[in-house]
Protein backbone atom coordinates (compact mmCIF):
# COMPACT_ATOMS: atom_id res chain seq x y z
CA UNK A 1 0.00 0.00 0.00
CA UNK A 2 2.85 2.28 0.92
CA UNK A 3 4.24 1.72 -2.54
CA UNK A 4 0.93 2.57 -4.18
CA UNK A 5 0.75 5.87 -2.31
CA UNK A 6 4.34 6.72 -3.25
CA UNK A 7 3.66 5.89 -6.84
CA UNK A 8 0.53 8.08 -6.90
CA UNK A 9 2.42 11.00 -5.34
CA UNK A 10 5.04 10.55 -8.05
CA UNK A 11 2.29 10.59 -10.64
CA UNK A 12 0.91 13.87 -9.30
CA UNK A 13 4.37 15.42 -9.27
CA UNK A 14 4.98 14.30 -12.86
CA UNK A 15 1.64 15.75 -13.90
CA UNK A 16 2.52 19.03 -12.22
CA UNK A 17 5.83 19.21 -14.10
CA UNK A 18 4.22 18.19 -17.39
CA UNK A 19 1.49 20.80 -17.03
CA UNK A 20 4.05 23.48 -16.19
CA UNK A 21 6.21 22.64 -19.19
CA UNK A 22 3.16 22.64 -21.44
CA UNK A 23 2.05 26.01 -20.13
CA UNK A 24 5.56 27.38 -20.58
CA UNK A 25 5.84 25.99 -24.10
CA UNK A 26 2.55 27.56 -25.14
CA UNK A 27 3.60 30.83 -23.53
CA UNK A 28 6.64 30.80 -25.79
CA UNK A 29 4.97 29.76 -29.07
CA UNK A 30 1.73 31.69 -28.83
CA UNK A 31 3.38 35.12 -28.87
CA UNK A 32 1.14 38.12 -28.28
CA UNK A 33 -2.27 36.54 -28.50
CA UNK A 34 -4.17 39.80 -28.23
CA UNK A 35 -2.24 41.25 -31.13
CA UNK A 36 -2.73 38.12 -33.20
CA UNK A 37 -6.43 38.07 -32.47
CA UNK A 38 -7.03 41.67 -33.44
CA UNK A 39 -4.69 41.54 -36.41
CA UNK A 40 -2.97 44.60 -37.86
CA UNK A 41 -6.20 46.57 -37.52
CA UNK A 42 -6.10 46.67 -33.73
CA UNK A 43 -5.06 49.92 -32.05
CA UNK A 44 -2.62 49.65 -29.14
CA UNK A 45 -5.49 50.59 -26.81
CA UNK A 46 -7.65 47.76 -28.10
CA UNK A 47 -4.74 45.35 -27.76
CA UNK A 48 -4.08 46.47 -24.21
CA UNK A 49 -7.77 46.16 -23.36
CA UNK A 50 -7.95 42.65 -24.80
CA UNK A 51 -4.77 41.64 -23.00
CA UNK A 52 -6.37 42.78 -19.78
CA UNK A 53 -9.60 41.00 -20.62
CA UNK A 54 -7.74 37.73 -21.35
CA UNK A 55 -5.70 38.17 -18.20
CA UNK A 56 -2.46 38.29 -20.17
CA UNK A 57 -1.17 41.31 -18.24
CA UNK A 58 -0.86 39.17 -15.12
CA UNK A 59 2.53 37.68 -14.15
CA UNK A 60 3.38 34.31 -15.74
CA UNK A 61 3.36 32.22 -12.56
CA UNK A 62 0.06 33.66 -11.41
CA UNK A 63 -1.54 32.81 -14.73
CA UNK A 64 -0.11 29.30 -14.51
CA UNK A 65 -1.57 28.94 -11.02
CA UNK A 66 -4.97 30.12 -12.16
CA UNK A 67 -4.91 27.83 -15.17
CA UNK A 68 -3.90 24.85 -13.06
CA UNK A 69 -6.59 25.68 -10.51
CA UNK A 70 -9.05 25.84 -13.38
CA UNK A 71 -8.29 22.22 -14.17
CA UNK A 72 -9.69 21.17 -10.82
CA UNK A 73 -12.72 23.45 -10.87
CA UNK A 74 -13.61 22.49 -14.45
CA UNK A 75 -12.82 25.96 -15.77
CA UNK A 76 -10.40 25.13 -18.56
CA UNK A 77 -10.28 28.56 -20.13
CA UNK A 78 -12.02 29.73 -23.26
CA UNK A 79 -11.40 29.00 -26.91
CA UNK A 80 -10.47 32.03 -29.01
CA UNK A 81 -13.24 31.28 -31.43
CA UNK A 82 -15.89 29.40 -29.54
CA UNK A 83 -17.49 30.94 -26.46
CA UNK A 84 -18.77 27.57 -25.19
CA UNK A 85 -17.14 26.32 -21.99
CA UNK A 86 -14.03 24.36 -22.96
CA UNK A 87 -15.27 21.20 -21.29
CA UNK A 88 -18.42 21.14 -23.45
CA UNK A 89 -16.20 21.55 -26.47
CA UNK A 90 -13.69 18.84 -25.65
CA UNK A 91 -15.75 16.43 -23.56
CA UNK A 92 -17.79 14.69 -26.29
CA UNK A 93 -14.71 14.34 -28.53
CA UNK A 94 -12.64 12.98 -25.69
CA UNK A 95 -15.45 10.51 -25.00
CA UNK A 96 -15.45 9.24 -28.58
CA UNK A 97 -11.67 8.86 -28.61
CA UNK A 98 -11.67 7.09 -25.24
CA UNK A 99 -14.21 4.58 -26.53
CA UNK A 100 -12.08 4.04 -29.63
CA UNK A 101 -8.97 3.57 -27.49
CA UNK A 102 -10.78 1.26 -25.06
CA UNK A 103 -12.05 -1.03 -27.83
CA UNK A 104 -8.59 -1.08 -29.45
CA UNK A 105 -6.90 -1.82 -26.16
CA UNK A 106 -9.31 -4.63 -25.38
CA UNK A 107 -8.72 -6.14 -28.82
CA UNK A 108 -4.96 -5.85 -28.47
CA UNK A 109 -4.85 -7.38 -25.00
CA UNK A 110 -7.34 -10.17 -25.62
CA UNK A 111 -5.80 -11.19 -28.93
CA UNK A 112 -2.07 -10.66 -28.54
CA UNK A 113 -1.45 -12.50 -25.25
CA UNK A 114 -2.93 -15.84 -26.40
CA UNK A 115 -1.47 -15.31 -29.88
CA UNK A 116 1.95 -14.57 -28.39
CA UNK A 117 1.87 -17.86 -26.48
CA UNK A 118 0.59 -19.71 -29.57
CA UNK A 119 3.22 -18.21 -31.82
CA UNK A 120 5.90 -19.46 -29.47
CA UNK A 121 4.62 -22.96 -30.13
CA UNK A 122 5.23 -22.47 -33.84
CA UNK A 123 8.91 -21.71 -33.25
CA UNK A 124 11.05 -24.02 -35.32
CA UNK A 125 8.19 -25.44 -37.36
CA UNK A 126 7.97 -24.84 -41.13
CA UNK A 127 4.93 -22.63 -40.49
CA UNK A 128 7.11 -20.27 -38.50
CA UNK A 129 8.46 -18.52 -41.60
CA UNK A 130 4.93 -17.86 -42.77
CA UNK A 131 4.03 -16.52 -39.35
CA UNK A 132 7.04 -14.18 -39.35
CA UNK A 133 6.12 -12.86 -42.81
CA UNK A 134 2.50 -12.29 -41.80
CA UNK A 135 3.59 -10.62 -38.59
CA UNK A 136 5.91 -8.28 -40.49
CA UNK A 137 3.15 -7.44 -42.94
CA UNK A 138 0.73 -6.58 -40.15
CA UNK A 139 3.33 -4.39 -38.49
CA UNK A 140 4.22 -2.60 -41.70
CA UNK A 141 0.73 -1.75 -42.97
CA UNK A 142 -0.24 1.67 -41.64
CA UNK A 143 -3.64 1.87 -39.92
CA UNK A 144 -4.94 4.54 -42.31
CA UNK A 145 -4.40 2.18 -45.24
CA UNK A 146 -6.24 -0.63 -43.48
CA UNK A 147 -8.87 2.02 -42.71
CA UNK A 148 -9.29 2.84 -46.40
CA UNK A 149 -9.58 -0.86 -47.25
CA UNK A 150 -12.12 -1.37 -44.46
CA UNK A 151 -14.19 1.63 -45.54
CA UNK A 152 -14.31 0.25 -49.04
CA UNK A 153 -14.96 -3.37 -48.12
CA UNK A 154 -17.07 -3.24 -44.94
CA UNK A 155 -18.54 0.19 -45.66
CA UNK A 156 -19.21 0.40 -49.39
CA UNK A 157 -19.31 -3.25 -50.43
CA UNK A 158 -20.88 -4.92 -47.40
CA UNK A 159 -22.71 -1.76 -46.29
CA UNK A 160 -22.05 -2.44 -42.61
CA UNK A 161 -21.56 1.27 -42.02
CA UNK A 162 -21.67 4.55 -43.92
CA UNK A 163 -18.14 5.84 -44.62
CA UNK A 164 -17.77 9.43 -43.42
CA UNK A 165 -21.26 9.10 -42.02
CA UNK A 166 -20.60 9.10 -38.29
CA UNK A 167 -23.74 10.20 -36.49
CA UNK A 168 -23.79 13.68 -34.96
CA UNK A 169 -23.44 12.09 -31.55
CA UNK A 170 -23.16 8.54 -30.25
CA UNK A 171 -26.60 8.81 -28.64
CA UNK A 172 -28.19 9.82 -31.96
CA UNK A 173 -27.42 6.42 -33.47
CA UNK A 174 -25.47 4.14 -31.12
CA UNK A 175 -25.47 1.16 -33.50
CA UNK A 176 -23.91 3.04 -36.39
CA UNK A 177 -21.47 4.85 -34.12
CA UNK A 178 -20.27 1.69 -32.40
CA UNK A 179 -19.90 -0.17 -35.72
CA UNK A 180 -17.68 2.60 -37.04
CA UNK A 181 -15.71 2.76 -33.82
CA UNK A 182 -15.26 -0.99 -33.88
CA UNK A 183 -13.81 -1.06 -37.39
CA UNK A 184 -11.63 1.96 -36.63
CA UNK A 185 -10.40 0.15 -33.52
CA UNK A 186 -9.54 -2.95 -35.55
CA UNK A 187 -7.44 -0.79 -37.93
CA UNK A 188 -5.72 0.82 -35.02
CA UNK A 189 -5.08 -2.54 -33.36
CA UNK A 190 -3.67 -4.67 -36.15
CA UNK A 191 -0.10 -3.30 -36.23
CA UNK A 192 0.00 -3.13 -32.45
CA UNK A 193 -1.25 -6.68 -32.04
CA UNK A 194 1.54 -7.76 -34.39
CA UNK A 195 4.12 -5.85 -32.35
CA UNK A 196 2.85 -7.21 -29.04
CA UNK A 197 2.80 -10.77 -30.36
CA UNK A 198 6.36 -10.42 -31.57
CA UNK A 199 7.47 -8.99 -28.24
CA UNK A 200 5.59 -11.62 -26.26
CA UNK A 201 7.02 -14.40 -28.41
CA UNK A 202 10.63 -13.35 -27.90
CA UNK A 203 10.01 -12.94 -24.16
CA UNK A 204 8.49 -16.42 -23.94
CA UNK A 205 11.37 -17.93 -25.93
CA UNK A 206 13.80 -16.26 -23.52
CA UNK A 207 11.89 -17.52 -20.48
CA UNK A 208 11.71 -21.06 -21.87
CA UNK A 209 15.53 -21.23 -21.75
CA UNK A 210 15.58 -20.60 -18.03
CA UNK A 211 16.37 -23.19 -15.41
CA UNK A 212 13.01 -22.97 -13.63
CA UNK A 213 11.39 -24.29 -16.81
CA UNK A 214 13.62 -27.36 -16.62
CA UNK A 215 12.54 -27.78 -13.00
CA UNK A 216 8.89 -27.47 -13.98
CA UNK A 217 9.27 -30.13 -16.68
CA UNK A 218 11.02 -32.45 -14.26
CA UNK A 219 8.10 -32.06 -11.82
CA UNK A 220 5.78 -33.47 -14.46
CA UNK A 221 4.52 -30.40 -16.33
CA UNK A 222 3.78 -30.74 -20.02
CA UNK A 223 4.47 -27.89 -22.47
CA UNK A 224 1.07 -26.37 -21.89
CA UNK A 225 1.47 -26.45 -18.13
CA UNK A 226 4.93 -24.91 -18.39
CA UNK A 227 3.63 -22.12 -20.61
CA UNK A 228 0.46 -21.30 -18.70
CA UNK A 229 1.51 -21.96 -15.13
CA UNK A 230 5.18 -21.00 -15.13
CA UNK A 231 6.21 -18.89 -18.10
CA UNK A 232 3.12 -16.74 -18.59
CA UNK A 233 3.45 -14.87 -15.33
CA UNK A 234 7.16 -14.29 -15.86
CA UNK A 235 6.51 -13.00 -19.38
CA UNK A 236 3.70 -10.75 -18.27
CA UNK A 237 5.62 -7.88 -16.67
CA UNK A 238 7.34 -6.94 -19.93
CA UNK A 239 4.09 -7.32 -21.79
CA UNK A 240 2.19 -5.12 -19.35
CA UNK A 241 4.77 -2.35 -19.79
CA UNK A 242 4.54 -2.74 -23.55
CA UNK A 243 0.74 -2.67 -23.45
CA UNK A 244 0.82 0.47 -21.32
CA UNK A 245 3.01 2.16 -23.91
CA UNK A 246 0.55 1.02 -26.53
CA UNK A 247 -2.34 2.43 -24.52
CA UNK A 248 -0.49 5.74 -24.36
CA UNK A 249 0.16 5.73 -28.10
CA UNK A 250 -3.37 4.74 -29.02
CA UNK A 251 -4.70 8.27 -28.55
CA UNK A 252 -2.04 9.71 -30.83
CA UNK A 253 -2.58 6.90 -33.30
CA UNK A 254 -6.29 7.53 -33.31
CA UNK A 255 -5.76 10.94 -34.94
CA UNK A 256 -5.12 9.36 -38.34
CA UNK A 257 -7.79 6.71 -38.10
CA UNK A 258 -10.37 9.28 -37.01
CA UNK A 259 -9.57 11.21 -40.18
CA UNK A 260 -10.06 8.18 -42.40
CA UNK A 261 -13.36 7.17 -40.86
CA UNK A 262 -14.59 10.70 -40.28
CA UNK A 263 -14.96 10.07 -36.56
CA UNK A 264 -15.38 13.29 -34.56
CA UNK A 265 -12.84 12.36 -31.91
CA UNK A 266 -10.19 14.25 -30.04
CA UNK A 267 -7.53 13.61 -32.69
CA UNK A 268 -9.56 15.09 -35.49
CA UNK A 269 -10.54 18.02 -33.30
CA UNK A 270 -6.92 18.61 -32.29
CA UNK A 271 -5.75 18.81 -35.91
CA UNK A 272 -8.48 21.35 -36.69
CA UNK A 273 -7.65 23.44 -33.62
CA UNK A 274 -3.92 23.43 -34.40
CA UNK A 275 -4.71 24.68 -37.90
CA UNK A 276 -6.82 27.45 -36.38
CA UNK A 277 -4.06 28.35 -33.88
CA UNK A 278 -6.62 28.06 -31.08
CA UNK A 279 -3.97 27.80 -28.36
CA UNK A 280 -6.14 27.49 -25.24
CA UNK A 281 -7.90 24.47 -26.72
CA UNK A 282 -4.72 22.90 -28.09
CA UNK A 283 -3.01 23.45 -24.77
CA UNK A 284 -5.79 21.74 -22.86
CA UNK A 285 -5.80 18.77 -25.22
CA UNK A 286 -2.02 18.45 -25.03
CA UNK A 287 -2.17 18.37 -21.24
CA UNK A 288 -4.96 15.78 -21.32
CA UNK A 289 -2.87 13.62 -23.69
CA UNK A 290 0.21 14.02 -21.51
CA UNK A 291 -1.77 13.07 -18.40
CA UNK A 292 -3.06 10.06 -20.29
CA UNK A 293 0.48 8.89 -21.09
CA UNK A 294 1.75 9.40 -17.54
CA UNK A 295 -1.30 7.68 -16.09
CA UNK A 296 -0.85 4.65 -18.38
CA UNK A 297 2.75 4.32 -17.21
CA UNK A 298 1.73 4.48 -13.56
CA UNK A 299 -1.00 1.89 -13.98
CA UNK A 300 1.52 -0.42 -15.69
CA UNK A 301 3.97 0.00 -12.81
CA UNK A 302 1.28 -0.75 -10.25
CA UNK A 303 0.13 -3.87 -12.11
CA UNK A 304 3.71 -5.09 -12.57
CA UNK A 305 4.40 -4.54 -8.92
CA UNK A 306 1.40 -6.75 -8.11
CA UNK A 307 2.73 -9.44 -10.45
CA UNK A 308 6.31 -9.20 -9.26
CA UNK A 309 7.12 -7.33 -6.02
CA UNK A 310 10.82 -7.28 -6.93
CA UNK A 311 10.01 -4.55 -9.42
CA UNK A 312 9.10 -1.94 -6.81
CA UNK A 313 10.56 1.28 -8.13
CA UNK A 314 13.38 2.33 -5.86
CA UNK A 315 12.40 -0.37 -3.37
CA UNK A 316 14.98 -1.92 -1.08
CA UNK A 317 14.79 -5.50 -2.38
CA UNK B 1 9.73 -64.67 -12.49
CA UNK B 2 10.93 -66.96 -9.75
CA UNK B 3 11.03 -66.19 -6.05
CA UNK B 4 14.70 -65.42 -6.07
CA UNK B 5 14.63 -62.62 -8.70
CA UNK B 6 11.55 -61.06 -7.13
CA UNK B 7 13.39 -60.81 -3.85
CA UNK B 8 16.36 -59.33 -5.65
CA UNK B 9 14.23 -56.76 -7.57
CA UNK B 10 12.38 -55.47 -4.53
CA UNK B 11 15.77 -54.47 -3.21
CA UNK B 12 16.50 -52.36 -6.29
CA UNK B 13 15.18 -48.89 -7.03
CA UNK B 14 16.85 -48.39 -10.41
CA UNK B 15 18.43 -50.56 -13.05
CA UNK B 16 20.32 -49.04 -15.94
CA UNK B 17 21.03 -51.84 -18.38
CA UNK B 18 23.62 -51.37 -21.11
CA UNK B 19 22.38 -47.92 -22.06
CA UNK B 20 23.68 -46.00 -25.05
CA UNK B 21 22.40 -42.45 -25.22
CA UNK B 22 22.95 -39.07 -26.78
CA UNK B 23 21.33 -36.35 -28.84
CA UNK B 24 20.07 -35.99 -32.35
CA UNK B 25 20.75 -32.50 -33.54
CA UNK B 26 18.98 -30.72 -36.39
CA UNK B 27 17.61 -32.42 -39.47
CA UNK B 28 13.97 -32.80 -40.40
CA UNK B 29 11.83 -34.88 -38.03
CA UNK B 30 14.71 -35.22 -35.59
CA UNK B 31 16.57 -37.53 -37.96
CA UNK B 32 19.79 -35.52 -37.84
CA UNK B 33 23.25 -36.74 -36.96
CA UNK B 34 23.44 -38.66 -33.70
CA UNK B 35 25.97 -37.54 -31.15
CA UNK B 36 26.56 -40.35 -28.72
CA UNK B 37 27.32 -39.26 -25.18
CA UNK B 38 26.94 -42.44 -23.13
CA UNK B 39 28.42 -45.83 -23.99
CA UNK B 40 27.08 -49.07 -22.54
CA UNK B 41 26.31 -47.59 -19.14
CA UNK B 42 25.25 -50.31 -16.72
CA UNK B 43 24.59 -50.03 -12.98
CA UNK B 44 21.98 -50.38 -10.24
CA UNK B 45 20.86 -48.30 -7.33
CA UNK B 46 19.72 -50.35 -4.36
CA UNK B 47 17.13 -49.46 -1.77
CA UNK B 48 18.36 -46.87 0.72
CA UNK B 49 21.62 -46.31 -1.08
CA UNK B 50 23.32 -43.04 -1.97
CA UNK B 51 25.21 -43.63 -5.17
CA UNK B 52 27.67 -40.98 -6.26
CA UNK B 53 28.23 -40.22 -9.92
CA UNK B 54 31.52 -38.40 -10.47
CA UNK B 55 33.31 -37.21 -13.56
CA UNK B 56 34.47 -33.99 -15.12
CA UNK B 57 32.11 -31.72 -17.04
CA UNK B 58 31.21 -33.18 -20.40
CA UNK B 59 31.55 -36.74 -19.16
CA UNK B 60 27.81 -37.33 -19.59
CA UNK B 61 26.52 -36.95 -16.03
CA UNK B 62 23.62 -34.68 -16.91
CA UNK B 63 22.71 -36.73 -19.97
CA UNK B 64 22.46 -39.76 -17.73
CA UNK B 65 20.21 -37.81 -15.34
CA UNK B 66 17.94 -36.84 -18.24
CA UNK B 67 17.73 -40.45 -19.41
CA UNK B 68 16.80 -41.65 -15.94
CA UNK B 69 14.14 -38.93 -15.62
CA UNK B 70 12.73 -39.87 -19.00
CA UNK B 71 13.45 -36.47 -20.51
CA UNK B 72 15.58 -38.28 -23.09
CA UNK B 73 15.14 -41.71 -24.67
CA UNK B 74 18.02 -44.16 -24.73
CA UNK B 75 19.21 -45.22 -28.18
CA UNK B 76 19.57 -48.75 -26.89
CA UNK B 77 19.50 -50.50 -23.55
CA UNK B 78 16.91 -50.27 -20.80
CA UNK B 79 16.18 -48.11 -17.81
CA UNK B 80 13.99 -49.87 -15.27
CA UNK B 81 12.42 -48.07 -12.34
CA UNK B 82 11.27 -50.04 -9.32
CA UNK B 83 9.80 -46.93 -7.68
CA UNK B 84 7.33 -44.30 -8.84
CA UNK B 85 8.66 -41.42 -10.92
CA UNK B 86 12.00 -40.20 -9.52
CA UNK B 87 12.45 -36.51 -8.79
CA UNK B 88 15.44 -34.25 -9.28
CA UNK B 89 17.17 -31.52 -7.31
CA UNK B 90 19.10 -29.12 -9.50
CA UNK B 91 22.40 -27.46 -8.84
CA UNK B 92 21.54 -23.82 -9.01
CA UNK B 93 18.88 -22.84 -6.47
CA UNK B 94 19.08 -19.26 -7.79
CA UNK B 95 17.62 -20.02 -11.18
CA UNK B 96 15.86 -23.33 -10.79
CA UNK B 97 12.99 -21.89 -8.74
CA UNK B 98 10.34 -19.86 -10.55
CA UNK B 99 11.02 -16.25 -9.50
CA UNK B 100 7.43 -15.10 -10.02
CA UNK B 101 5.84 -17.17 -7.26
CA UNK B 102 6.13 -17.64 -3.52
CA UNK B 103 7.40 -20.75 -1.75
CA UNK B 104 3.91 -22.05 -1.00
CA UNK B 105 2.99 -21.96 -4.71
CA UNK B 106 6.27 -23.57 -5.71
CA UNK B 107 5.78 -26.44 -3.27
CA UNK B 108 2.12 -26.93 -4.11
CA UNK B 109 2.54 -26.88 -7.86
CA UNK B 110 3.92 -30.42 -8.37
CA UNK B 111 0.80 -31.68 -6.57
CA UNK B 112 -1.49 -29.61 -8.77
CA UNK B 113 0.09 -31.08 -11.90
CA UNK B 114 -1.33 -34.45 -10.97
CA UNK B 115 -4.63 -33.02 -9.87
CA UNK B 116 -5.58 -35.80 -7.50
CA UNK B 117 -4.94 -33.93 -4.27
CA UNK B 118 -7.55 -31.55 -2.87
CA UNK B 119 -6.66 -28.16 -1.51
CA UNK B 120 -6.59 -29.17 2.15
CA UNK B 121 -4.38 -32.17 1.39
CA UNK B 122 -2.01 -30.02 -0.66
CA UNK B 123 -1.71 -27.41 2.12
CA UNK B 124 -1.15 -30.15 4.68
CA UNK B 125 1.61 -31.74 2.62
CA UNK B 126 3.29 -28.38 1.99
CA UNK B 127 3.46 -27.68 5.72
CA UNK B 128 4.65 -31.18 6.44
CA UNK B 129 7.46 -31.09 3.90
CA UNK B 130 8.51 -27.60 4.94
CA UNK B 131 9.04 -28.87 8.48
CA UNK B 132 11.00 -31.83 7.13
CA UNK B 133 13.47 -29.54 5.35
CA UNK B 134 13.69 -27.49 8.55
CA UNK B 135 12.20 -24.27 7.24
CA UNK B 136 9.85 -22.07 9.22
CA UNK B 137 6.30 -21.56 7.95
CA UNK B 138 6.91 -17.86 7.59
CA UNK B 139 8.92 -18.66 4.46
CA UNK B 140 5.75 -19.81 2.71
CA UNK B 141 4.94 -16.28 1.58
CA UNK B 142 8.52 -15.49 0.48
CA UNK B 143 9.64 -15.46 -3.10
CA UNK B 144 12.92 -17.17 -4.02
CA UNK B 145 14.83 -13.89 -4.24
CA UNK B 146 14.06 -13.22 -0.58
CA UNK B 147 15.82 -16.42 0.51
CA UNK B 148 19.47 -17.31 1.01
CA UNK B 149 21.16 -19.96 -1.14
CA UNK B 150 20.81 -22.64 1.54
CA UNK B 151 17.14 -21.79 2.12
CA UNK B 152 16.48 -21.96 -1.59
CA UNK B 153 18.10 -25.34 -1.88
CA UNK B 154 15.93 -26.55 1.00
CA UNK B 155 12.91 -25.33 -0.94
CA UNK B 156 14.20 -27.19 -4.02
CA UNK B 157 14.56 -30.36 -1.99
CA UNK B 158 11.08 -29.88 -0.52
CA UNK B 159 9.62 -29.39 -4.00
CA UNK B 160 11.31 -32.57 -5.18
CA UNK B 161 9.96 -34.49 -2.17
CA UNK B 162 6.40 -33.15 -2.13
CA UNK B 163 5.03 -35.99 -4.24
CA UNK B 164 6.77 -38.48 -1.94
CA UNK B 165 9.13 -40.10 -4.40
CA UNK B 166 11.36 -42.90 -3.16
CA UNK B 167 14.27 -42.08 -5.44
CA UNK B 168 15.93 -38.72 -5.97
CA UNK B 169 18.49 -37.56 -8.47
CA UNK B 170 20.57 -34.77 -7.00
CA UNK B 171 22.47 -32.95 -9.75
CA UNK B 172 25.33 -31.09 -8.04
CA UNK B 173 22.94 -30.12 -5.22
CA UNK B 174 25.49 -28.31 -3.08
CA UNK B 175 28.01 -27.02 -5.63
CA UNK B 176 26.52 -23.53 -5.65
CA UNK B 177 26.64 -23.24 -1.85
CA UNK B 178 29.46 -22.22 0.46
CA UNK B 179 31.09 -24.84 2.63
CA UNK B 180 29.18 -24.42 5.91
CA UNK B 181 25.85 -24.37 4.10
CA UNK B 182 27.00 -27.38 2.07
CA UNK B 183 27.51 -29.35 5.27
CA UNK B 184 24.03 -28.41 6.54
CA UNK B 185 22.33 -29.41 3.32
CA UNK B 186 24.24 -32.71 3.17
CA UNK B 187 23.25 -33.48 6.75
CA UNK B 188 19.63 -32.69 5.85
CA UNK B 189 19.78 -35.01 2.83
CA UNK B 190 21.18 -37.81 4.96
CA UNK B 191 18.46 -37.32 7.59
CA UNK B 192 15.76 -37.28 4.94
CA UNK B 193 17.03 -40.57 3.59
CA UNK B 194 16.44 -42.15 6.97
CA UNK B 195 13.13 -40.46 7.71
CA UNK B 196 11.54 -40.87 4.29
CA UNK B 197 13.28 -44.06 3.23
CA UNK B 198 14.91 -42.52 0.16
CA UNK B 199 17.64 -43.51 -2.26
CA UNK B 200 19.76 -41.01 -4.15
CA UNK B 201 21.81 -40.78 -7.26
CA UNK B 202 24.17 -38.03 -6.24
CA UNK B 203 25.87 -36.31 -9.16
CA UNK B 204 28.92 -34.27 -8.27
CA UNK B 205 32.34 -33.24 -9.47
CA UNK B 206 33.39 -32.63 -5.86
CA UNK B 207 34.99 -35.80 -4.50
CA UNK B 208 35.04 -34.50 -0.93
CA UNK B 209 31.28 -34.10 -0.98
CA UNK B 210 30.89 -37.54 -2.53
CA UNK B 211 33.06 -39.05 0.19
CA UNK B 212 30.95 -37.37 2.88
CA UNK B 213 27.58 -38.58 1.74
CA UNK B 214 27.79 -41.52 -0.68
CA UNK B 215 27.80 -45.26 -0.05
CA UNK B 216 28.91 -46.26 -3.51
CA UNK B 217 30.42 -44.33 -6.39
CA UNK B 218 30.39 -44.52 -10.18
CA UNK B 219 33.22 -42.86 -12.10
CA UNK B 220 32.20 -41.63 -15.52
CA UNK B 221 34.73 -40.66 -18.16
CA UNK B 222 33.85 -39.83 -21.75
CA UNK B 223 30.45 -41.49 -21.34
CA UNK B 224 31.88 -44.75 -20.02
CA UNK B 225 31.75 -45.97 -16.41
CA UNK B 226 35.41 -46.69 -15.83
CA UNK B 227 35.11 -47.71 -12.20
CA UNK B 228 32.46 -48.42 -9.58
CA UNK B 229 32.46 -49.68 -6.01
CA UNK B 230 32.10 -48.84 -2.34
CA UNK B 231 33.20 -45.27 -1.69
CA UNK B 232 35.78 -46.26 0.94
CA UNK B 233 37.30 -48.84 -1.35
CA UNK B 234 37.43 -46.70 -4.45
CA UNK B 235 38.92 -43.80 -2.56
CA UNK B 236 41.48 -45.98 -0.74
CA UNK B 237 42.55 -48.12 -3.68
CA UNK B 238 41.43 -46.67 -7.01
CA UNK B 239 41.89 -49.13 -9.87
CA UNK B 240 41.48 -46.95 -12.92
CA UNK B 241 44.11 -44.41 -13.93
CA UNK B 242 41.42 -41.72 -14.33
CA UNK B 243 40.09 -42.24 -10.80
CA UNK B 244 43.60 -41.92 -9.43
CA UNK B 245 44.03 -38.63 -11.25
CA UNK B 246 40.69 -37.33 -9.99
CA UNK B 247 41.61 -38.23 -6.44
CA UNK B 248 45.04 -36.68 -6.74
CA UNK B 249 43.48 -33.48 -8.04
CA UNK B 250 41.05 -33.39 -5.10
CA UNK B 251 43.78 -33.63 -2.44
Amino acid sequence: MNYVIRRILMLLLTMLIVSFLTFLAFELVSGDVAQTKLGTEGTPEQVAALRHELGLDQPFLLRYGQWLGGFFTGDLGVSYYNPQPMWELIGPKLGVTLILAAISFLLITLISIPLGLLSYRLAGSPLDGLRTAFNQLCMAVPPFFIGILFSWFFGITLKLFIPEGFPSSIRANPGEAMTQLFFAAVCLSIPRIAMTVRMMRSTVIGEMQKAYVRTAISRGNDRRGVLLRHVLKNSLTGTVTFLAQTLAELIGGSIVVEQVFGIPGLGRFLVAEIRALDYPVVQTIVVILAFWVVLAGTVADLINQRIDPRLRLGGAK
Amino acid sequence: MNEHTKQQNSDLVLEVRHVNGGYRKGGLLGRGAFKQILFDVDFQVRHGEIVGLVGESGSGKSTLAKLILGLLRPESGQIVHHTPRPQIIFQDPYSSLNPAYDVEWILEEPLKVYGKYDRAERKRRVRDILARVELDERFLSCRPDELSGGQRQRVSIAAALIRRPRFLIADEPVSALDVTVQAQVLRLMRNLREELDLSYLFISHDLNVVYQICDRVLVLKGGVIVEQGEVEEVFRAPQHEYTKRLLAAAE
